[in-house]
């Protein structure tokens, strides 16, 4: 692969270098993937583009450094960014005041998910220090493989909004109590406010720019068309300049653009009417997201010990999900069949986990590599795994407007349920 | 299955329908939340009825059988109350008027019934266009010659009905001129428009029985009509209004169903005759293009006038029946209405003018259901 990439080097001189080009193959194979893939198995386009990103990991492609860094950190960022800017526009905070059960099952799901994959790996024999930054990898759901995959179906309800939600919630946490733990993986004394301190120095940090965020929207949508081209433009470079200043800032880019789109909402009720302008801009980051993951998390190593501990992890987080959003659906206004949905639809890990992953790598060159050893495999196998398991259950629910291809003629003329 | 019997009811009660939008809370789209309103509204005692319609971001309510117009209003305060705190549960919003502004019809799903199913297969397409929302008002008939005596005489005041309750200018995003596009989405089914001829119920029996014997229908549930007999209650059910924004608007024209009714009863004003209808389909069309703007020819004269003159007029005329019912005060709100020019469907332009943006005005109009101008 390297001696291929030497000679190709030598003989291409594209005025951007050879990364971008590399890259923008990549991304085309995986475009390609993603819809043959759709098209002719109905599995969604992410598992494409996971799949193209793991065979070109496994194949030595050297565009993607790891402990992520440089630009491959940032576009990541950016992407996330993005996607959680979207997410926390669904979530209204007075929402939680006429359904304060919707917080609780938030809280009992992302609680439990990380106690059972601590004590799970603790029991089987990881250090500490490795099984509580492994367990926070776990808790964050993967919103941006979640909302791909309602793109791709054109699903709305009760089941897919409250998935949306609840993962949203679940990365605000993690990012949160990730990047704070990131920061407390060197140091020797840990009393409670040395534990404290770095939460609030990132939630301050992520706060602070997310109001400049808002603000800044708040202030340009009084006169600007919410479906205005240059509206959609403006959004996205925002967002763009608020991750760079709130990774600078010792703050988390993407939870800084989730707060700044809940605290918009907050104080402009007005209805979301970018997301179908951003459109192709943002589906070409996500894209890029999911390739940059799973190339990344394709160079993994692994071991018969690996395995097991990453499928115990896998079925530990799984079965917490489940039980946490069923603990917290008493009084929430849905049926215990949709809670088992929601937390079905709430398996897949990406592009959150990798960058929480990412940071315990950089923070911490001792426990670091044990702790991607594991959670890289979990987040490639869940990326896909993950993706499969939230379609069905969009599926399940009967929430998706699109068949489940290839379908008969009939079925696709007629009502197109999954269920 | 032969016609029903023609069930007693009291002369003059009312009952209302309204079908309603259920629309998510961040781009304002319909949301298929159908079923999980119906299960959260179990929960709430209430008059009445919360029943599922044809498509999954749409619900139908109903009163008990009421009175008078402010007992309407009362109960339907109460059913509100309920929906929108439910709604709020949800994270989702209710609202009112004819159609959803901007929602595309094929990314609809039909609520999971065996009758809406088999409509589905029947009606194609047709069955996802068919959502729009409106509001059903049903009268109490001393018996069934007098129901189809009031069915006909209602005939003649079907533009008026229009005008006042017209709020679906708006159809997939565009302005289609209309006040009330969606009358012109009931007419596409092949059964809709007019009630035949029949001033005795047992020629509509004969009617009726030819109908069944052709194979086209199976019961009166299969007749799309402007105004149908609904024997099982007692009842004629006038089904030519969009539902309003406010739940206030929607009793008053229930009021003005009602003094009409009580009028045709105390009086006898005037026989209807099938020279009625040559200008029937001219006053609906007027009525849902122009709204409070249209031209209304009378059946009996042939003049020509502007429809609100004649909607002041009758009001005026009903004012002693209106009064007698306790529905001067619904009378006053849609004769005000009607000498200003204003509808729903002017309020809905109005507001896309200001806002260029209809989720937006979507919002504004959930905001309007809840009681908050």
């Amino acid at each position: 692969m390297n001696e291929l990439m030497n000679f190709w080097a030598q003989w291409l001189r594209p005025s951007a270098g050879l990364p971008t080009v590399q890259w923008s193959l990549l991304l085309a194979v995986a475009a390609i993937a993603g819809h043959l893939l759709q098209r002719h198995v109905g599995l969604p386009k992410v598992v494409g583009y996971t799949l193209v990103g793991t065979l070109a990991g496994l194949a030595g492609f050297s565009g993607a450094p790891w402990p992520l860094q440089g630009i491959s950190l940032f576009l990541l960022e950016l992407g996330l960014a993005v996607v959680l800017f979207e997410a926390g526009g669904r979530i209204p905070l007075r929402w939680f005041r006429h359904n304060p059960m919707v917080l609780v099952q938030s809280i009992a799901e992302s609680a439990l998910t990380y106690f059972a994959v601590y004590w799970t790996l603790a029991w089987l024999g990881l250090e500490r220090q490795v099984a509580g930054p492994l367990a926070l990898v776990a808790l964050a759901a993967s919103p941006s493989v979640l909302t791909r995959v309602v793109a791709d179906n054109r699903a709305a309800g009760p089941v897919t909004e409250r998935a949306i939600v609840l993962s949203t919630l679940s990365t605000l946490y993690a990012l949160t109590l990730g990047s704070a733990r990131a920061e407390l993986m060197n140091r020797s004394s840990i009393t409670f406010s040395d534990t404290v301190s770095p939460v609030m120095v990132v939630l301050g940090v992520s706060i602070v720019v997310a109001a400049a965020l808002a603000l800044a929207l708040r202030t340009a949508l009084r006169f600007m068309a919410p479906t205005s081209e240059n509206t959609s433009i403006m959004l996205l470079t925002l967002v763009a300049a608020a991750t760079a200043v709130a990774a600078h800032m010792g703050g988390s880019a993407p939870l800084a653009a989730l707060l700044g789109a809940m605290l918009l909402k907050q104080f402009n009720p007005r209805p979301w009417a970018w997301p179908r302008q951003l459109g192709n801009a943002s589906a070409l980051l996500t894209m890029l997201m999911f390739v940059l993951v799973s190339t990344v998390a394709a160079q993994a190593d692994w071991s018969g010990r690996v395995a097991g501990l990453v499928l115990a992890l896998i079925a530990v987080r799984l079965v917490a999900k489940v039980v946490g959003v069923a603990l917290g659906n008493v009084g929430s206004g849905a049926s215990w069949r949709q809670a088992l949905l929601v937390a079905s639809a709430m398996t897949p890990m990406s592009s959150i986990a990798l960058l929480i992953a990412s940071q315990f790598v950089v923070a911490s060159p001792q426990t670091g590599p044990l702790i991607a050893q594991i959670a890289l495999p979990a987040i490639l196998l869940m990326e896909v795994a993950g993706a499969v398991i939230a379609t069905l259950a969009i599926y399940r629910a009967g929430e998706s407007s699109k068949p489940w291809a290839p379908l008969t003629t009939r079925e696709s003329a007629g009502e197109n349920h999954g269920s | 299955m032969g016609l029903e019997t023609f069930n007693h009811s009291e002369p003059l009660t009312l009952g209302v329908e309204l079908e309603l939008q259920l629309v998510n809370t961040h781009d304002y789209d319909l949301a298929p939340y159908a079923e999980d309103m119906l299960r959260l509204m179990e929960k709430h005692p209430l008059p009445g009825s919360v029943v599922p319609e044809m498509t999954s971001g749409m619900i139908e309510v109903s009163t008990g059988i009421c009175h008078s117009s402010s007992e309407v209003l009362g109960q339907l305060t109460q059913i509100r109350d309920a929906l929108v705190k439910c709604a709020d549960k949800l994270n989702i919003a209710v609202v009112g008027g004819g159609t959803h502004p901007f929602q595309q019809w094929h990314e609809r799903r039909i609520y999971d019934k065996p009758r809406f199913r088999e409509l589905s297969d029947l009606y194609g397409y047709l069955s996802k266009q068919f959502t729009i929302f409106g509001q059903h008002v049903h009268i109490g008939c001393p018996d069934a010659d007098s129901a189809l005596l009031m069915l006909h005489r209602m005939s003649r005041f079907i533009p008026h009905f229009i005008a006042l309750s017209a709020s679906s200018p708006y159809i997939q995003g565009q302005d289609t001129a209309f006040d009330s596009a969606r009358l012109n989405s009931v007419f596409a089914f092949p059964l809709s428009g007019r009630a035949p001829m029949a001033l005795t119920w047992r020629d509509f029996e004969v009617y009726f029985d030819k109908m069944t014997h052709t194979g086209v229908v199976r019961s009166m549930k299969d007749f799309y009509w402007d105004i149908r007999p609904k024997p099982e209650f007692g009842t004629i059910e006038i089904r030519v209004f969009d539902t309003p924004l406010t739940i206030e608007r929607a009793a008053a024209l229930s009021g003005f169903v009602q003094s009409l009714g009580a009028w045709f009863l105390a009086d006898q004003p005037f026989m209807p005759q099938e020279d009625d209808y040559l200008v029937y389909t001219y006053n609906r069309f007027q009525a849902c293009r122009f709204g409070m703007d249209a031209v209304y020819v009378d059946p009996a004269t042939g003049g020509h006038m502007p429809l609100r003159e004649h909607i002041m007029r009758t009001i005026d005329q009903i004012a002693g029946h209106a009064a007698a019912h306790g529905a001067t005060g619904a009378l006053h709100l849609l004769r005000s209405e009607a000498a200003a020019g204003q509808n729903d469907a002017r309020w809905f332009r109005e507001r896309q003018r200001e806002e260029q943006l209809l989720a937006e005005v979507t919002r504004q109009a959930a905001q309007r259901f809840r009681g908050r101008d």
